[in-house]
Order: structure tokens, then sequence, then C-alpha cells
């Protein structure tokens, strides 16, 4: 048994923090540098920024999931709210895009409003409430045609603006502005769990009691969750509206956008912040670039098979399988060490 | 301090409380006892929230009756459970950080230090994950959790329970301790009629959801009708 002081644990625990940030920022910077070291070719760019759009649902699933102990089933529903919000400010009301993106959000969180009495549910019940509120969201979208233009979709409403003089609607810049966005909300995540409010959210889904009895409001933290987990997918849609230039109900609404980012969690390992994020671009990248070329027409099926061997072989996902290798790689050097003092 | 006037609590057709009514007063260290399925759980349960009672419950002179589960906490009411419930996978001074912000309102890491001093688990502090703990660690995390909150009342579920008698002592020994202390109001459930005359001023006793005495532990334990409702004869 081993015991450690509290002299000697707390720098640990401090260190350990220290290197988990690190290693975010290294993520990142090679997320960042991934258009240059492909060549940056506007087809592979494309791929690139539909990979993060991706990881950004995919991180808004994991930090309901994670911090607010909630499987969503119905993410389509605040992507496809953002997308209709944000095109509809900028097309009908005028509002400037780069505005018209985070109200895009907020209004995806007002739509998370009529949620609220799900929370009362839990496991599969909570899972499809929310499934059943996603479809209810894509109907209205269809049958308000005086707003949304209905089946047809909406088409006239305007891209990413040029700001200091880049042209943000151009693939790179694109890139760069979903990169950013990425990058803001794993930051935000990252603060949140660090805090009292993160601590007690991952006490909660672990004995909810423990947490009220001690003067936690479990129901109003996991409010929170839901609601800032619905804005970061509305942004989200919002920024995939503006990109691709184009809205129709089947898919803004399509189960896609509330499947895949489970998939991309669980494979990336949905209770770290990185995981997601590089599960998205692994499965999105492995989807449309191998699988798509092996099978053309049924090429998700690969997908299902890939994300089965994941769990089975390795439950905490892409995190995991780096976390144990470097853990691995430590204890290894550790033992090489007292071998050498012995 | 604490008063329960007519206190009920049915589950479907099951009445586990009916017509409680007692006060405890500021600075006491109440025992409520009875045999198994007396209600005593339940009547902590009410008392803190976890279950919705019919009557009346005041604390500090405030009707707490419909206040949910963490604003009692907020207000004063401390509790453990019989089976003890940490937040497990945090440390254990990340429970007590979790229970001091939210319960008490602030985050004074020089209080959580006092208080992991006193209940003997400065030195579990950062190290583990509370389920790693031992059994008496976890019901002395149990207990340093709620003092977090900065309780007026500690309600003290059965927090003797499973321990062997030198530790038994020992622990009783903490509570009386705590009691001076933090200035705390305690009510302790127990089924140890020893540990209840050494460690409490006045006794309550519950049987099949009814109080069926209430004074010093010499005169309940030699109340007949507690006699009966833990032997199942009439006293001789």
């Amino acid at each position: 048994m081993s015991v450690t002081s509290p002299a000697t644990s707390a720098p640990v625990a401090s260190s350990r923090f220290q290197g988990r940030g690190a290693l975010l920022g290294a993520g990142l910077v090679i997320l960042a540098l991934l258009p240059l070291l492909t060549g940056a070719s506007p087809y592979m760019l494309g791929l690139l920024i539909s990979a993060l759009i991706l990881s950004g649902l995919a991180l808004s699933w994991a930090l309901l999931g994670n911090l607010g102990g909630m499987v969503s089933f119905g993410h389509a529903a605040f992507f496809g709210v953002g997308s209709y919000a944000s095109a509809l400010l900028a097309a009908k009301l005028g509002v400037p895009v780069l505005l018209a993106i985070p109200l895009g959000g907020v209004v995806a969180t007002l739509s998370s409003i009529a949620m609220l009495p799900a929370l009362r549910l839990s496991g599969p019940y909570f899972a499809l409430a929310i499934l059943a509120y996603a479809q209810i969201f894509r109907i209205l979208a269809t049958e308000l045609d005086w707003l949304t233009g209905g089946a047809a979709g909406l088409q006239r409403y305007p891209g990413l603006p040029t700001l200091f003089g880049i042209d943000l609607a151009d693939r790179a810049g694109s890139y760069v502005v979903v990169l950013a966005c990425v990058v803001l909300f794993a930051v935000v995540y990252v603060l949140l769990r660090k805090s009292h409010v993160g601590t007690a959210l991952r006490a909660i889904a672990e004995s909810e009691d423990a947490t009220r009895v001690v003067g936690v409001n479990a129901t109003l933290l996991k409010s929170w969750m839901l609601f800032l987990s619905a804005f970061i997918a509305g942004v989200f849609g919002a920024l995939n509206a503006h990109i691709i230039g184009f809205l129709e109900p089947d898919y803004a609404f399509s189960g896609v956008w509330s499947v895949m980012p489970i998939i991309a969690a669980v494979f990336g390992g949905y209770r770290s912040v990185l995981g997601p994020i590089f599960g998205a671009v692994v499965i999105y990248l492995f989807d449309q670039v191998i699988a798509k070329s092996l099978i053309p027409v049924g090429h998700q099926i690969l997908l299902g098979i890939v994300l089965a061997i994941m769990v089975l072989l390795a439950p905490n996902g892409l995190a995991g399988l780096v976390r144990r290798f470097f853990t691995k790689g430590q204890f290894n050097k550790t033992s090489e060490k007292s071998h050498a003092g012995a | 301090m604490l008063e329960l006037d007519a206190v009920t609590v049915r589950f479907g057709g099951l009445t586990a409380l009916s017509d409680i009514s007692f006060h405890i007063k500021k600075g006491e260290i109440l025992g409520l006892v009875g045999p198994n399925g007396a209600g005593k759980t339940t009547l902590f349960n009410s008392i803190s929230g976890l279950v919705k009672a019919r009557g009346r419950i005041t604390f500090n002179g405030t009707d707490v009756t419909g206040l949910p589960l963490h604003k009692r906490a907020r207000a004063g009411i401390g509790r453990t459970f019989q089976i003890p419930q940490p937040m497990h996978h945090l440390s254990v001074r990340e429970n007590l950080a979790v229970a001091q912000v939210f319960g008490a309102g602030r985050h004074d890491e020089n209080r959580i230090d006092e208080i992991l001093a006193v209940m003997e688990l400065s030195h579990k502090a950062d190290a583990d994950a509370a389920n790693a703990l031992a059994l008496q660690e976890l019901k002395r995390l149990e207990i340093a959790k709620a003092l977090a909150t900065e309780p007026k009342l500690l309600l003290l579920d059965e927090v003797l329970a499973g321990l062997e008698s030198n530790a038994k002592r020992s622990f009783m020994m903490k509570l009386k301790e705590l009691h001076k202390l933090f200035g705390l109001t305690i009510v302790i459930v127990e089924h140890d009629i020893e540990t209840i005359s050494g460690l409490c001023t006045r006794a309550v006793v519950l049987n099949f959801g009814q109080l069926i005495a209430d004074g010093s532990p010499t005169e309940v334990f030699n109340n007949p009708a507690v006699v009966e409702s833990y032997t199942g004869t009439a006293h001789a």
C-alpha cells in the first residue's frame, strides 16, 4: 500500500493539471497545422472544416455526458435550431453574420428550455425524450414554411464575411474561424471542469444524493450544462449553415448530427476534452477518405466496425490509449531508474 | 432549534412515520433509537428533505417542510448516511471543497485543513479517490463532509455501526469533541444502549413509525414499552 503525504501529492496534482494543459495545447497546435501538413488542397480543407464542425458538436455532446451525466440522442435539435436561427437572423433581419452565429447559439439554448422537464428523467428515458424533441424541431422547420422555406429549404442568406481584409468565406478563412471556435469552447470546457462547479458536476454524475445533501443544487447545475451544450451545438450549426450556404430541415435536423457526435466522442474518449475533438477528426477523415473509397455505398458500416473494435479493446477511446501509452512510458522510466539505483 | 409537528410519511399504503412530534434544543445530543424498520432513517430523510413529509418541520424558527434537500443543507442541516455516500472519484479534499463551496457558500482551505485534522484525514486528503478509503475512514469523511457545510444541526445515521469496540469508543470521544469544538446540536441514530447512555443527554424511541418514549437515556431504557419493542416481551 502506498501512502502519499499531502505535501508531496499537491504538487503532483498540480503538475498533472499542467501536463494535461500542455497536452491540450500540443494537440491543438497539431490540429491547427493539419491543413499545412496535408498541402491545404481545397478538397482537404473542406473535409477538415466538416471534421472540425463535427469536433465542436462532439465536444458539446461530451460536455453534457461527462459533466451533466446525460446521454443525448438529440443534438441534431440544437444544431438545426442554431443553423436556422443564424441564417434567418442574417437573411431576414440583416444581423451581421459574426453576430448572428452566437445568436444562433442563444436561440438553440432557448430551445433547450423546452427540454428542461426531461432533466427529471435519467439514462435511456432522457436519451429517448431528447430524441423526440429533435424530431419535433425537424417537423416545425418543415411546417413553418413562411419562416423557414419549408421542405424546399433556405438558400439566399449571407455567408461568412470579410474581416480585416481576410475573406472568411474562403476555405482557409472558414477553417481558421471554425478552429478558433473549437479552441475557445475547449478552453471553456477545461476551465469549467477544473472549477468547483465542474467538480460538483462530476460528483452528481456518480451520486446525486451525496451532492444534494451538501447543498449542491443538482437540477440547476445540470440545466446549465444542457444550456451550455445546446449553445455550443447551436454555434457550430450556425457556422456550418453560413459555410455551406443552404439549409433544409432533413439536412439541418438530420439524425447524422445526433449519431456522429456520439460515435466521434466515444471513439476519441468522451471523458477527456481532446478525445471528442480528435475522435471527430479521425472518424470523419476515415469515413470520407478511406471508408468511402473502399465501399462507396454503405461506407458507414466500416464506422460501426471501427467503433465496435475501439469500444471492445479501448473503452476509454483514443484519449485512453494515449494516456496508457504515456503512463506505460513513465512506468518503464521509473523502473529503469530504480533498477539503476539498485 | 428543530421542531417536528405531526410529521407523517407514507410510502403507498405503508405508513413509515405517524404523527411524530418532538423538539430538539440547541446544543443537545439526542439519541434516536428503535428496532429495525422503526422509521429512524425515514425521520432523518424527512428532516433533511430526502423524502416528502406531511406535518410541519421548523428549523431555527423557519418552516423548512417544503424546502428541497440542498436548501436545507444550506440552512444548516447536515447529515450522514448509514452507508457512507462519498463523492467516490473525488479526493477527500475535493469532497470537502464541494461541500464547503455549495453548503457554506465559501471556499476556505484553512477551514478544510482544520476539519481534516480534527477528523484525522489529513494524510488522506489528496492521496487517493474517496472510494479507496477503508470503512472507518469513509465514516470520518462522511462526517467531515457534513462539517464542511458548517451545519448547526448534525444528523448522524449509524456512524458507529460496523466498528469494533475500541474504534467505537474512540469515535464516541471524537463526537463529543466535535460537539464542543463546532458548537453543534447532534441527533444520532444508534442501536447500542451503552453508546446512547454514554453520549446522549436525551433519547427518543420510535417503533413501527410511532414515537413511544422521550426522556433521559436511563428513563427511556427502563420504559416497559421500549423494552417490549426490543425484546418482543413485556417488561418484568
